[in-house]
């Protein structure tokens, strides 16, 4: 896989929490929704139509702090399952991208993308390259790309892929 | 102490701050909880894995919601803890390292209490909250989503994190415990002040604290941004080890000369009992400006308290009184053991006594486990955190405390300031 995405631009604020602005913790512990209904849910306490605007392969731009509180995982479940292809934030609680890449949802750190990015803008994203480019405008920001390992369980798709792919090759 | 123990990581390399470091766990054990519908069995099944990573040092145990069960899971509670107890001995996981109820608590409590966790490592266990550990000198890491992996090969990954210095000076009013002093930095500053960072505890008031308080500090670390949370193990640490195991271990503290990001000082003196107040989690304040608001509950547990020192001063304030009648005051020790020595030194009765429902040890109300929030109730708790729906009805409000202010608006039936139960000393 290239790791590279293309998407229109979905903006949100700062200290989005996990359980409850990203999707509700109560309404999935207490089974008013499955883990399969997650994507349906995504960010519905900030913006209730959020599910059904967003369309597969568009990017998050988020603020500073992005999913505080607790490490449950089916935050970032929710965000990959509504469709979004990856997520760009000023900073992240650190939980999150472990959570994120365990499940091949690439997570991009950028301290002022918020300035940078309008909503609907398309913006492209190569995780390799450490390029964010917003098609829009035509302004390219770079990154520090991630260590190979890190690149490597993206491109498995998964941690448990990753995983399999290390006993293959006799690291396991 | 973070750099100190990075040598040990597998391949000891630089660590600057910031860069993606894949890293092993050097404490006893490694945490494989069994409930809430965790399924390893299954998991390492689907993917063909035929082994676990060091057998010798997984530890098994249901240890979040213990015997509690919600309608909704597919598997039970006991169904699941007992396909991942079977698997675990099939993979040569030692039989003193398979728990069950009644000998354990959360894992949060269990791991200091049971000495699994030692000071001085690298410790890798279940949900961020293992950054309680911290109070006993440990650096805890949650791999959350990442356990199946972790109990395959033994490793993950973590971002190295800059640190930064909380010096608490001073003393202590009277009634404001280690709860207070962490909701105090929250609200002085703000929930990113140590994001993504090592957040160390010092100074006098640090040194002088149990390790019950320090443990409950560093817990509530994620909530200022903190990867973890850590205290430099001293003499009381130490003992409290050395009572407890013969497995070696090193502690580790800061060098005197390390390099923070940001060292704040604080004057103890300052800080009053404080109250997070719905529904936001970072909106904390000082007790005077909630102080009358009606409550129907009340609770302490989970792992943000429920300790020995959290139980022991709801018994003090409650002695000779009463919850009041319009509130259900649910106290949940958070392990087995604690729940034993509440029993030996008599808090247990004093609680029991003025009317407190004691429930099983495990996570408690904090997750919804017994006595869940119903439509419209108001609850204090000392519990981790307040987002709606967390303990129950989503309509529900939930205030959060020390357990000192926790049991002290149980007895009067509104948010009250605990210092005026503990004026007789």
């Amino acid at each position: 896989m290239a790791l590279k995405f293309k998407g229109k631009t979905w903006i949100f604020g700062d200290n989005l929490d996990v359980d409850n602005e990203i999707v509700s913790f109560a309404k999935l512990h207490y089974g008013v929704f499955t883990h399969d209904q997650l994507g349906e849910h995504c960010m519905e306490n900030v913006d209730p139509e959020f599910h059904k605007k967003v369309k597969k392969g568009d990017i998050m731009v988020a603020g500073t702090n992005f999913r505080c509180g607790h490490d449950h995982p089916h935050a970032p479940q929710s965000i990959q399952q509504c469709g979004i292809s990856v997520v760009v934030a000023e900073s992240f609680d650190e939980n999150y991208i472990k959570n994120s890449v365990a499940i091949g949802l690439p997570l991009i750190e950028l301290p002022g993308i918020k300035k940078k990015v309008k909503e609907g803008d398309v913006v492209e994203a190569d995780l390799h390259a450490g390029i964010i480019e917003n098609v829009t405008t035509g302004e390219s920001i770079k990154f520090k790309p991630f260590p190979d390992f890190l690149l490597d369980m993206l491109e498995a798709g998964s941690l448990e892929a990753y995983g399999d792919k290390l006993i293959a090759e006799g690291k396991g | 102490m973070l750099k100190k123990s990075w040598p040990k990581q597998p391949d000891n390399q630089k660590y600057p701050p910031g860069d993606y470091v894949q890293v092993r766990n050097t404490s006893r054990s490694v945490f494989m909880t069994s409930d809430l519908g965790v399924n390893m069995p299954a998991a390492f099944k689907k993917r063909g894995w035929d082994k676990i990573w060091d057998p010798q040092k997984a530890l098994v145990a249901p240890e979040h919601a213990g015997a509690w069960w919600r309608p909704i899971d597919k598997v039970s509670q006991r169904e699941s803890h007992r396909q991942n107890a079977e698997w675990a001995r099939q993979m040569g996981v030692p039989e003193e390292n398979i728990l069950d109820l009644g000998r354990i608590g959360i894992d949060h409590h269990m791991s200091v209490e049971g000495a699994w966790v030692t000071p001085g490592s690298f410790y890798l266990c279940g949900d961020n909250h293992t950054i309680s550990v911290g109070g006993v000198g440990a650096f805890g890491f949650a791999p959350s989503a990442s356990n199946n992996f972790i109990m395959r090969f033994g490793w993950t990954w973590l971002r190295v994190p800059g640190s930064v210095k909380f010096i608490i000076k001073g003393k202590l009013k009277k009634g404001v415990m280690g709860r207070d002093v962490l909701e105090y930095i929250l609200k002085e500053y703000g929930p990113t002040v140590a994001l993504n960072k090592v957040a160390e505890y010092a100074g006098p008031i640090i040194d002088q604290m149990s390790i019950d308080s320090r443990c409950t500090m560093c817990c509530l670390s994620v909530f200022i941004g903190a990867k973890t949370g850590i205290v430099n193990p001293d003499k009381k640490v130490l003992d409290w080890y050395k009572a407890r195991t013969d497995y070696p271990f090193e502690p580790l503290a800061s060098d005197p000369d390390a390099q923070y990001a940001a060292i704040y000082e604080i004057d103890g003196a300052k800080i009053e009992p404080m109250v997070v107040v719905p529904p936001h989690r970072s909106t904390v304040k000082n007790i005077a400006e909630v102080e009358g608001t009606p409550i129907t509950n009340a609770f302490i547990g989970s792992c943000a308290s429920g300790r020995d020192e959290g139980l022991a001063v709801a018994a003090k304030i409650m002695k000779g009184r009463k919850v009041n009648s319009k509130v259900v005051f649910n106290i949940t020790p958070g392990s087995s053991a604690s729940m034993t020595r509440a029993t030996e030194s008599g808090v247990l009765e004093t609680l029991l006594k003025a009317g407190a429902f004691v429930c099983a040890p495990g996570c408690g109300m904090c997750p919804g486990f017994y006595t869940p929030l119903a439509e419209n109730e108001v609850c204090i708790g000392s519990s981790t955190t307040n987002v709606p729906g967390r303990m129950g009805a989503e309509s529900a409000k939930v205030y959060l405390g020390s357990p000192a202010t926790v049991a002290a608006s149980a007895i009067e039936g509104k948010i009250t300031d605990p210092r005026k139960y503990l004026q007789e000393e």
